[in-house]
């Protein structure tokens, strides 16, 4: 029982990770239909900036009298670096074949993910780049269940960047905006509202929250390195499919959702299946509801 | 002619007149394998500079080759991955190297050195420790490090004599090498009498272990010994498993042996054991290899030292034999019999080395030599 409330913990630590990044893939192909296979480097390099920026504070000792500060700072710089990053890719890879077959924008995105990946591996190294380590460290124990305190801040900043998303996406005037671009381009453009700034705003914000996930594998693993976004990015794209590729709440789900069947795997039967798991739930899910298990209202919620 | 076909042709004659002059400078050419991007990057970025180290030393103090202006490296990546070794193999026959330093991954040694070993190209890994590597009697197929039927005993007698183990929990990440070193000390350790609780798998790349720790702290093992394929992966399990609060000893092996993995574990490795060929950081053939190395390289790190080693055999060699016949450079490789950085080189029948494992203690962020089975503990 003890094992599996603990295994219930981990479960939604790498849930709520995998549910962060999925939000960028969902997101982007709600409003164009692309899948974005870049979208994993803009975690590892959210990671990248992260471990800069906190690794710059601690040289300058802030990090011991302004933690708080230095942690938000870096958060900000990270996803806003990213962001921009994410409008950058735009520009350059997608929007140009906005009008070719999807095809082309796929086989696009392929190409950025091989690039930025290369792009880090030859500017910050083969080596794995560690986190200062004095952050978080410990937490609480009852018994034998260990919870840390690391686990306690992805889960909670987890759920406040999703609130704050779904705020966003339902309840403001850019919400709506993006909601309905991503019904229909034209319609939207004939009552004044600039499709290229919401496809634009819609990468931003997936690349964002994706690199706020790329500091807390950093914080929470002790380390980055340059191929850290490939296999999070597919397992957050199963996780956007599962949950109904668009739907904002089921990529939430669909993260979740994938964490836990892979630690449960892991821990209860053999830990060499545990991704064999999260695809089976995957194609099962496919299988007998090939919308996702929240896609049926496609048409009024995706984004 | 008219003027732009007679511009073409004088380019030609140029370009060909260069062709002449390039090739007239003769370069001996040799060829390395190891992964220079993917999961192991890092470990085979070190056996490259290890290996150019090797020619850089034996150009400048013992003259290069006789009739060779220089001695040329072609490093080819093969991603840990066995498909891509043999089309490495491959590319380094269609470039008529005349040996090869490598692989780094035991799963692409085996397959790259069955291609090689038909072209008869003269094949040292610095790093492949699967007993495999050597023992399909392949004629050209060479070994610096230690062999894992050494390295698993070495390891299982560690844990039951100074560790006075009774239960051990077994990680591996299923690579031929990880996955048969985890089965031999299975195997070595059940046979001094210790109990294996457990012999799970993780994937490679995983970065979350929690899972698997949990079953671990459960379980409250006396040990936990990791086989992973590259420190990265280690650096990470000891992190999880401090923070998870795991009182299991750890106790890993040759993999780990990169000064990266105390600067990404930190805390979480000081008191990690782990085994690992033993090398005298004192003998002058290991300092010179330092002195050029480190500024260059940074830090010496796991294999660096046996790629030097393995060049510098293979370089030795083909001078001595004074041509570039595979079976003269065999001859002469059985003949060796030096002083390297990392120990002293005499081929085997076989074309292995020899092992000499020892149990090292990560201490003050330093791997320091703990234990020797032969003679207990080192002081």
């Amino acid at each position: 029982m003890d094992s599996f409330i603990q295994q219930l913990i981990n479960g939604i630590t790498l849930g709520g990770i995998y549910a962060l990044i999925a939000l960028g893939y969902t997101m982007v192909y709600g409003v164009i239909q692309l899948i974005n296979f870049a979208h994993g480097e803009f975690f590892a390099a959210g990671g990248y900036v992260g471990v800069i920026f906190l690794s710059f504070f601690t040289g300058l000792g802030y990090m011991e009298t302004h933690p708080i500060f230095c942690l938000t700072a870096s958060f900000a710089l990270a996803m806003m670096y990213c962001a921009y990053l994410a409008i950058g890719v735009e520009k350059i890879a997608y929007k140009p074949l906005r009008k070719e077959a999807r095809l082309a924008a796929l086989l696009s995105a392929l190409g950025v993910s091989i690039f930025l990946s290369n792009g880090l591996m030859l500017t910050q190294g083969v080596y794995d780049k560690a986190y200062p380590s004095e952050l978080f460290q410990g937490g609480f124990n009852f018994g034998i269940i260990t919870i840390g305190y690391l686990q306690v801040l992805i889960v909670c900043l987890t759920g406040a960047l999703l609130v704050a998303l779904n705020l966003l996406v339902f309840k403001t005037k850019i919400g709506m905006a993006m909601r309905a671009t991503a019904q229909d381009k034209t319609m939207s453009a004939l009552v004044a509202i600039g499709s290229n700034n919401i496809i634009s705003l819609t990468f931003a914000i997936g690349a964002g929250l994706a690199a706020a996930a790329g500091i807390m594998v950093g914080l929470y693993y002790g380390s980055v390195r340059y191929d850290m976004g490939f296999l999070p990015g597919i397992k957050a794209f199963s996780a956007a499919v599962l949950g109904g590729i668009g739907n904002i709440t089921g990529a939430m789900l669909g993260g979740l959702i994938i964490g836990m069947v892979e630690i449960f795997g892991a821990g209860y039967i053999s830990g060499e299946y545990k991704d064999v798991f999260a695809f089976i739930i995957l194609i099962g899910v496919l299988y007998f509801k090939p919308t996702g298990i929240m896609g049926e209202n496609i048409d009024d919620t995706r984004v | 002619m008219s003027k732009k076909n007679f511009s073409i042709m004088v380019m030609a004659i140029i370009t060909t007149l260069f062709i002449i002059s390039a090739s007239s400078a003769e370069s001996l050419k040799i060829g390395s394998m190891s992964p220079l991007t993917g999961p192991y990057a890092s470990d085979g970025t070190d056996i490259k500079n290890g290996v150019l180290t090797a020619i850089e030393v034996f150009e400048k103090q013992e003259g290069g080759i006789p009739g060779y202006d220089k001695i040329e490296l072609f490093p080819q990546d093969d991603v840990c991955d066995p498909r891509n070794a043999v089309a490495a193999a491959n590319k380094l026959i269609n470039l008529k190297v005349v040996g090869v330093i490598g692989a780094y991954c035991s799963s692409c040694t085996i397959p790259a050195s069955e291609t090689l070993d038909e072209a008869k190209i003269v094949m040292i890994t610095p790093a492949s420790t699967n007993e495999q590597v050597t023992d399909r009697g392949l004629p050209y197929m060479f070994r610096m490090c230690g062999r894992d039927d050494d390295q698993a005993p070495a390891a299982a007698k560690f844990m039951k004599e100074s560790l006075n183990a009774k239960t051990i929990f077994i990680i591996d990440d299923k690579t031929t090498y990880s996955q048969g070193l985890a089965d031999g000390v299975s195997k070595n350790s059940k046979a001094l009498g210790m109990n294996v609780v457990t012999h799970d798998h993780v994937n490679q790349g995983d970065k979350d272990f929690s899972a698997v720790l949990t079953k671990v702290k459960a379980a409250n093992p006396d040990i936990l010994y990791m086989s992973l394929q590259g420190y990265s992966p280690a650096a990470l399990m000891s992190i999880q498993a401090k923070r998870m609060g795991i009182k299991a000893q750890i106790v890993t092996q040759d993999a780990t042996f990169q000064p990266k993995f105390m600067e990404v574990a930190k805390d979480a490795a000081e008191g990690v054991y782990l085994t690992y060929g033993f090398t005298d950081p004192t003998t002058p053939e290991y300092k010179a290899f330092q002195q050029i190395y480190e500024p260059k390289y940074g830090k010496i790190a796991a294999y660096a030292t046996y790629a030097y080693d393995s060049t510098i055999a293979l370089l030795r060699a083909i001078k001595a034999a004074g041509s570039t016949e595979p079976d003269k450079i065999k001859a002469e490789l059985m003949k060796l019999d030096f002083n390297g950085a990392s120990k002293h080189v005499k081929f085997k029948e076989n074309g292995d080395s020899g092992s000499s494992y020892i149990a090292f203690k990560v201490q003050n962020g330093q791997f320091v030599p703990y234990w020797d089975p032969a003679k207990g503990l080192i002081k």
